[in-house]
């Protein structure tokens, strides 16, 4: 019967249905068109927000952080969107943090995530800090993710994402980025049940693969002139101590991951910078520099104090660390090529073998005074106190090595 | 039926409104009585899909086909990103699609749209099948009934998102086939697939007015993200999927309709007819006058009887 009805039934009504369903296209229905989801009383809530959320960057936090209203009550608490960021007060160096966190909780079509933490919170560092992950946490310890997401997803409280959601935001949101890569069992999971279970292991001490790390980059800039601009990498690491932060703060992940599998859309995101933008991790320090410092019509040759300085760096000096002489702080410290620049004074103790040279059996135990008269030590020794056919720098009184 | 699945658009186009004006004048007597309405339930459903939360993953998909007992493949090979090159709609084999779109803000995390029966709260769907074999429910989902349905396909016609399909591959007992909102899980205290397999929770399940409630807070506090329009708080009387995003719907491929509900008058006319029994008689008699008219104008070349309702379909194309 049912097939009969199938080629008998009239199309008849299709066009009522139609000419019904287009009809929205009269000039009657067009200006319901705009949809307001939201009240213009809401509207001015928001505003609130936002103008108070911009004072809330300078201010401490206070009952007005969270109520808009002078006295909250029970019943209308006033309360504002929640001020995340300024709130917190979350920081921990990546040791203090657990190495890995195993991520167990709901596992339906995968088995567990051994999470990396330590490795995230090492690059977290360049990137905002702990903060980035751990929003909303107030003074106190750090908080878990199911102490505020409910773990079970039908649920009354609907204003926050449930606990796997939670988990899943804070990693794909990166995740995504990097590799465009939606494979749960290729990132971070292992199947449950199935034959291809692919082997995260337990590893303990899962830290970022050590890098490849540039030693010098050379840059051709578009100018007529001084074309040249040479950076060396290395130096700046180990011979002037800068830590990866001095310079790469405020940088995600995805600046070195993103490009990955992409194709194009990877080559998008690298972002074009302003001159300010090129310059700045430079100028930071390099502030009082004229151009020519960077900016020369061929490469640079690498640091050596002798060349930059004019005194070479020997024995013991050698091995002393820039910041001895000078200075901790950026910009280094611009230092006299005289001893008591820094040997201001010394004590009796000072060993004379560490600037390269070793008294004779009778010198040892004279004070410095006896040679280095009125305890000057930037006016040549004197030997005619005691000798009189000796004099410095022809007599020694030891050995130099 | 293969007689419409040949006629070019714009024959089909005058066919089907002279068989409108067929039927206005058919039940003209009728057009009084109503569809009887169930209310519907203050705690019904309602899923906000945060189209910024969404990654793509596809395992709604997955989940969705496997709950139906459609083919539905491993769910590792949905993460094979090459299927968004095409733009896909919901169909027989998939009662829900995941599309990608660009995201200007930031084009590595591009946008992503999955799509399904919106469960309309007045759905044109129920209003334009004349057997009443689908259903809105006091919970607020639309659902179809294989003992009542006669095939006539009344509701893929009359549905705005052209969401229900039918299944033209199968000769016996072939089904119209949309998002059900997973009634039989759901009637055994489960979520539906799509909601319970979400990773990043993209689709918030809840009552309508909670979900509606979260909507409005996350564009509020996150005013750069999000756009301020809710799509489906109002669309076409409203809908129980509804929409936030960080660009115009129109550019999600999401079609800017009114707040008007569709099924208007057809509902009253449909529903008249059965209720005073049109015997199949006249409507062999009207199809044939259909048919006649409609040869009549092509040989003719004339565009228009006179005299005629006015035609909102081609205004629009002025
Ligand atoms: S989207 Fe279409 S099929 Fe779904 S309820 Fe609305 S009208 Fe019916
Ligand atoms: S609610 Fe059920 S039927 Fe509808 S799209 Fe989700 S899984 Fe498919
Ligand atoms: S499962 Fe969720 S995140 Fe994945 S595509 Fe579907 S809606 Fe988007």
């Amino acid at each position: 019967m049912k097939k009969i009805h199938f080629i008998l039934i009239p199309i008849v009504f299709f066009g009522y249905v139609l000419s019904k369903v287009f009809q929205p296209d009269s000039e009657s229905v067009k200006d319901k068109f705009t949809v307001e989801s939201i009240s213009s009383t809401e509207q001015n809530e928001m505003k609130k927000f936002h103008d108070n959320s911009s004072l809330r960057v300078t201010q401490k936090l206070n009952c007005k952080s969270c109520h808009s209203s002078e006295y909250p009550t029970k019943d209308d608490p006033g309360l504002l969107g929640c001020p995340r960021s300024e709130m917190i007060s979350v920081y921990h160096s990546p040791e203090e943090g657990p190495e890995t966190v195993l991520i167990n909780e709901m596992s339906d079509y995968y088995s567990g995530v051994e999470f990396p933490h330590k490795v995230h919170a090492e690059m977290s560092e360049m990137s905002g800090g702990c903060t980035g992950c751990h929003h909303y946490n107030t003074t106190g310890p750090v908080l878990n993710c199911r102490k505020c997401h409910e773990s079970s997803r039908s649920r009354e409280d609907v204003s926050l994402p449930d606990l796997k959601a939670a988990y899943h935001r804070q990693c794909m949101t990166c995740h995504k980025q990097w590799s465009n890569d939606n494979g749960c069992s290729t990132q971070c999971h292992t199947r449950k049940g199935s034959g291809s279970i692919i082997n995260t292991g337990t590893s303990k001490n899962k830290t970022h693969p050590a890098l490849n790390l540039p030693t010098k980059l050379v840059w051709e800039t578009n100018s007529k002139t001084n074309k040249i601009v040479t950076f060396f990498h290395d130096e700046h690491i180990n011979k002037f101590n800068l830590s990866c932060t001095s310079c790469h703060n405020q940088e995600s992940c995805i600046k070195c991951h993103a490009g990955k599998n992409r194709g194009d859309i990877g080559k998008l995101s690298r972002k074009e910078k302003s001159i300010e933008e090129h310059h700045q991790p430079c100028a930071n320090c390099h502030f009082g520099n004229s151009c020519q410092k960077c900016h020369r019509d061929k490469e640079m040759l690498s640091f050596d104090h002798a060349r930059s300085s004019g005194w070479v760096l020997k024995s013991y000096h050698a091995k002393v660390s820039c910041t001895k002489c000078h200075g901790t702080k950026m910009p280094y410290r611009k230092v006299e090529h005289k001893c008591v620049t820094c040997h201001k004074s010394f004590s009796a103790e000072f060993d004379h073998k560490l600037a390269g040279f070793t008294f004779s059996e009778g010198h040892t135990g004279l004070e410095c005074k006896n040679c280095h008269s009125g305890g000057d030590f930037t006016k040549t020794p004197v030997c005619t106190d005691c000798h009189d056919d000796k004099s410095f720098p022809q007599d020694l009184p030891g050995t130099r090595k | 039926m293969i007689y419409i699945e040949h006629m070019n658009n714009i024959d089909r186009r005058n066919f089907l409104k002279t068989a409108a004006i067929g039927a206005a004048s058919l039940t003209l007597g009728s057009a009084t009585v109503k569809a009887a309405d169930k209310p519907l339930s203050d705690d019904r459903i309602g899923i906000l899909v945060d189209t910024t939360a969404c990654v793509g993953c596809r395992h709604c998909e997955w989940a969705c086909r496997t709950a139906h007992g459609l083919p539905a493949g491993e769910l590792e090979s949905y993460s094979d990103n090459s299927v968004f090159k095409e733009y896909r709609r919901p169909g027989n084999e998939a009662l829900t699609v995941v599309n990608e779109f660009e995201n200007e803000k930031n084009p590595l995390l591009p946008v992503f749209v999955k799509s399904q029966c919106m469960h309309c709260e007045k759905p044109a769907c129920v209003s334009a099948c004349i057997v009443g074999a689908l259903t809105k429910n006091e919970d607020g989902s639309v659902t179809w009934n294989d003992d009542k349905c006669i095939g006539c396909r009344y509701c893929m016609v009359a549905c705005q998102f052209q969401i229900p399909t039918y299944e033209w591959q199968k000769s016996i007992d072939p089904h119209i086939m949309k998002c059900d909102l997973c009634s039989e899980r759901r009637s055994n205290g489960k979520l539906p697939a799509c909601i319970e397999i979400c990773p990043n929770e993209a689709l918030l399940f809840g009552k309508r007015s909670d979900v509606l409630k979260a909507a409005k807070n996350k564009i509020k506090r996150k005013p750069d993200t999000y756009i301020n329009h809710i799509y489906g708080e109002h669309e076409v009387g409203g809908t129980t999927w509804m929409y936030i995003a960080g660009k115009k719907f129109d550019k999600l491929k999401m079609p800017p309709l009114g707040t008007a509900t569709a099924p208007g008058i057809s509902e009253a006319i449909q529903h008249g007819i059965f209720a005073y029994f049109v015997p199949p008689v006249t409507l062999f008699a009207l199809l044939g006058t259909m048919m006649w008219v409609t040869k009549w104008k092509k040989t003719n070349g004339s565009d228009e009887p006179k005299g005629k309702l006015p035609d909102v379909n081609d205004e629009k194309e002025k």
